[in-house]
């Protein structure tokens, strides 16, 4: 199905947290500020219930996305008081794709884990959850998983800064 | 007085010559009983060079066959095709520092090599290397060699747990089920030669097999169709026993490191892989002995017939005849563990109890009946 | 016994504190890595075992994490190519393909017919020799030391190819945004097929000697098996997936470039693991995958030098790209799995957000659930059978 398809198919079946979507389009010739959007579409989920939408996604028949291909986050500029929680999720079946994205507050970084629904997201929110700071509730394993347990910050966060040693190794 | 308790209680051996020599040429200042303790020192020192010129040789085989079986050539440096390597590497070796790692049992870690070593030494005392030279003529001949080369087992595990190391235990305890499980078909398969030759001792054995241009070999068929099979068994069990691929576990290299000699380095190192060159070019020579003839070959009979039985060149042919078939199983075994990949332990376990020893028990059943019955009126296994 | 003085000595990560407090004492925790033999790179597993059965396993990542993401936030556009060699360095032309695939989608350009060609060449040769360094090795750590050697044999031949092409022999930055660097010199494209025709023999001397050999098989049927239900949970992609009988790969499912034409040419199968040798989804199975499409990928690249097209090997893009304002995901059939980039452009010349999906990343998870129960041997045997490139695992 083309991503038409599918918004239509999650609004029937009345997705838990669907909030909107949102499609690429060119520049509005009327606005000189507007760049437009290129790309992929995608929809935005509500970051509370994003397993349950994701546990929807995956039993419906008719969209079968079975396969959480990539669970990862976006800090879009310093400014904004949001950060993104990107999924991306895969039909064998069906074979189409669907990029699913949940607004974070910076200030309250916390959202329930989807690792009971995908195993496969237990290490791509360990991942998250040190280069951004996010907190998911329910994770079985919230370890570090490629920085030191130790490290200080989230490396990702547009408002990061590096540390100036670590353990006596200077790091200017 | 101990010199002749000594003197009377080993029977007529190549040491025994040494010291006969040695009383000979004594100055008269030198008391009696340092005659033989020398004739003792000298024979272990020919069984030590011996092994050591073995293991050199085999290193540098080991290396050239690798490389030549990998498309590639080997050492082709030090030397002409690399013949000087091994000698590279022991002066490297010896230059290493000695060390024992923290927490290492240290009398076990120190002695563990060089009981096995030992027992490997101990072993080829009994080797005769020509029908007139050797160090100890003992009836009991395989039966010895067997014994001693299984003791480095005990060295082996000493080295495992000594280290203090978790993957020098896996390799030991694997060493140590292995051995075990392998002993059983060794044996049995080699009571197949034994019983058609009637003897344990290793020259006997070569010459039963003397004549007809190497026919009367007792791999052949016809002196005993059991004997293939017994040979076949014989030659897997030495593969385990030796630890060489595809049952080269206790050293498994991508594995555990270096498995039980995953803690020693320099010349301890060095030592159990001289002990693993030496028990492989030992095995083969047994293997020589009791199903290729041992001496026996045209070559031999060649200069027997021209300088006469027990001349120096029928010993030289004969012990060039010897080292050249132990070679031959040597270039095998290092043929095998360059091609085949390695078998997991419950897997070797499997095939030695569940397979090989049974085998084993009905080639000695069948090789007993067919000496029995069949032997009296086969014409070419009389005289 | 020996473990206690062993686990005080070991680092004190609190990481592994927490693993230890709930070890039973007649188990033993052996660590392998981050320096061993076979573990494909720098990363640590520790196994508690229960003497040689396996009951616990935790893999420990980051020692080659190089903060891929946080430097594609902070150069520019194409200044980005070559760190993107760098992760699964053993395919770098589809890594830089990935990259250059999102990007492209992002600009929404049009890539040239005999770029498209040739890209699919390079990347279709990486695929084989990836292959083989994955097989090769695999049949170090099982014990078969000639074959490896044998397969790096081809593997130089490949990467001599790559070399007359674009200078470099594992890190290409080749294949760029808007098609690939320079065009091919000439000879290269019949040394190519040179290429296929002996590898075509070779290929069957590889099967013979290590694929069928029986003491492989006997070590790697039956072991580590993936059900389907178990991949699909944990998100595997490639080999790892087809070995396990699943029929995905994105080169026939979701094609990119030129698939379209070459899936619809019949001149390639997707191998499948079918549990000939033992049960579906071992690691016999997902080796036979990696064997297979090795031929197939020689098919693939006949079809290219057969149908190649003249033309100009570049878009006409500018030397600074400015990438319009958006994000995109493109995934491609890396040898290990899906590769997938995400990037996310304000219309700079810099990126908001470049993240790498790497397929070792996903793969490697599944050994938390497939270790235990296994042999301490086997565990060798499952880690390899999963592929894995620490680089692309940790980025």
């Amino acid at each position: 199905m083309d991503f038409r398809g599918i918004l239509d198919r999650l609004q029937v079946v009345g997705a838990p947290g669907l909030l909107g979507h949102d499609l690429p389009r060119p520049p509005d010739p009327k606005d000189k500020k507007d760049k437009g959007r290129g790309g992929d579409p995608f929809v935005w989920v509500e970051p509370e219930k994003l397993p349950a939408f994701l546990e929807c996604c995956r039993d419906d028949a008719r969209l079968s996305l079975e396969l959480l291909v990539d669970l990862s986050a976006v800090d879009p500029s310093k400014d904004d008081p949001n950060l993104w929680v990107v999924t991306h999720l895969l039909s064998l079946a069906l074979r189409h794709r669907l990029e699913v994205k949940c607004a974070l507050p910076k200030a309250a970084a916390t959202m329930p884990s989807s690792a009971s629904v995908h195993r496969g997201a237990q290490w791509h929110e360990r991942e998250c959850a040190e280069m951004f700071g996010i907190t998911f509730r329910g994770h079985p394993d919230p370890r570090h998983i490629l920085l030191p347990e130790d490290w200080i910050g989230f490396p990702l966060r547009k408002d990061y800064v590096f540390p100036d040693e670590y353990h006596g190794i200077s790091c200017k | 007085m101990l010199t002749s308790m000594l003197a009377a209680s080993v029977p007529q051996t190549g040491t025994n010559a040494i010291n006969d020599f040695l009383a000979g040429v004594k100055p008269d200042y030198v008391p009696g009983w340092a005659v033989p303790l020398t004739a003792i020192g000298i024979a272990v020192g020919l069984t030590v060079a011996i092994i050591s010129v073995v293991a050199m040789f085999s290193v540098w085989l080991e290396r050239k066959v690798a490389g030549h079986i990998q498309c590639r050539y080997g050492p082709m440096r030090a030397g002409w095709h690399g013949w000087l390597q091994p000698i590279a590497d022991g002066v490297k070796l010896l230059l290493k520092e000695d060390l024992v790692p923290l927490g290492a049992d240290r009398v076990l870690y120190v002695l563990a090599p060089a009981l096995v070593l030992a027992s490997v030494l101990a072993a080829m005392s009994v080797y005769p290397l020509a029908p007139g030279f050797f160090f100890a003529d003992i009836d009991l001949g395989i039966f010895f060699v067997l014994a001693m080369t299984s003791t480095t087992t005990i060295g082996v595990v000493m080295a495992g747990w000594s280290s203090n190391s978790k993957w020098s235990l896996y390799g030991a305890m694997r060493e140590a089920a292995q051995v075990v499980a392998y002993e059983i078909p060794l044996g049995i398969s080699l009571l197949v030669p034994i019983m058609v030759a009637g003897s344990f001792n290793l020259l006997e054995v070569s010459r039963a097999q003397t004549g007809f241009f190497g026919l009367n070999w007792y791999i052949w068929p016809w002196i005993n169709p059991f004997m293939l099979p017994a040979f076949v068994l014989f030659f897997i069990a030495i593969l385990a026993e030796t630890k060489r691929a595809p049952f080269d576990l206790p050293e498994a290299e991508s594995e555990l490191v270096a498995g039980f000699m995953t803690e020693y380095s320099g010349i301890r190192w060095s030592f159990f892989f001289m002990e693993e060159y030496a028990a492989m070019f030992l095995y083969s020579v047994v293997g020589a002995f009791f199903f290729f003839g041992g001496f026996e070959s045209p070559l031999t009979w060649g200069a027997a017939k021209l300088a006469g039985d027990g001349s120096v060149l029928h010993q030289v042919a004969a012990g060039t005849t010897l080292v050249v078939k132990g070679f031959a199983g040597v270039f095998l075994m290092m043929w095998l563990r360059w091609t085949l990949p390695r078998v997991r332990i419950d897997q070797v376990m499997t095939l030695g109890y569940k397979y090989l020893t049974p085998l084993a028990l009905v080639c000695v059943l069948g090789a007993g009946l067919w000496e029995v019955f069949l032997t009296p009126i086969l014409p070419w296994r009389h005289g | 016994m020996v473990e206690t003085k062993d686990a005080q000595r070991t680092t004190a990560d609190p990481g592994k504190r927490e693993f230890m407090l709930d070890v039973r004492t007649q188990d033993m925790e052996v660590n392998m890595g981050p320096q061993h033999p076979a573990t494909h790179g720098v990363m640590r597993i520790l196994v508690r075992a229960d003497g040689e059965v396996c009951t616990g396993a935790q893999p420990h990542l980051g020692y080659l994490h190089r903060c891929a993401e946080k430097i594609g936030e902070n150069v520019e556009w194409l200044q980005y190519l070559p760190y993107t060699d760098r992760y699964d360095y053993l395919a770098a032309m589809n890594n830089n393909l990935g990259y250059s695939m999102a990007v492209e989608k992002l600009m929404g350009i049009e890539i040239p017919r005999r770029a498209m060609m040739i890209r699919t060449i390079c990347a279709e040769l990486n695929r084989i020799g990836s292959h083989l360094i994955a097989f090769g090795t695999y049949g170090l750590d099982i014990g078969a030391f000639t074959p490896f050697l044998y397969m790096f044999r081809e593997r130089e031949w490949m990467m001599a190819l790559f070399e007359k092409i674009c200078g470099a022999r594992l890190t290409y930055s080749y294949i760029r945004i808007g098609g690939v660097f320079n065009d091919a010199p000439p000879g290269w494209l019949s040394e190519v097929e040179r290429f296929c025709d002996v590898f075509e023999e070779k290929w069957h001397e590889y099967v013979d000697l290590l694929m069928v050999n029986h003491i492989f098989v006997q070590r790697t049927a039956n072991i580590g098996v993936i059900p389907r239900a178990m991949a699909l949970d944990f998100g595997l992609t490639g080999p790892m997936l087809r070995g396990s009988g699943v029929d995905w790969d994105l080169r026939r499912d979701m094609p990119y470039e030129l698939y379209v034409e070459i899936w619809k040419s019949g001149c390639f199968q997707i191998p499948l693991g079918k549990g000939e040798r033992g049960t579906l989804g071992d690691c016999w199975d997902r080796s036979y995958v990696r064997v297979m499409e090795m031929m197939e990928s020689i098919q693939i690249v006949r079809w290219c030098l057969g149908s190649i097209a003249s033309g100009p090997v570049i878009a006409d893009i500018p030397k600074t790209i400015r990438v319009p304002n958006g994000e995109a995901y493109a995934g491609i059939e890396n040898p290990r799995g899906e590769l997938g980039h995400y990037v996310v452009s304000d219309g700079g010349k810099v990126a908001i957000r470049c993240r790498v999906r790497g397929p070792s990343f996903t793969n490697l998870a599944v050994l938390e659930e497939i270790l235990p129960g296994a042999l301490i041997a086997d565990t060798i045997a499952i880690i390899g059978s999963t592929d894995i490139v620490v680089g692309e695992t940790d980025r």
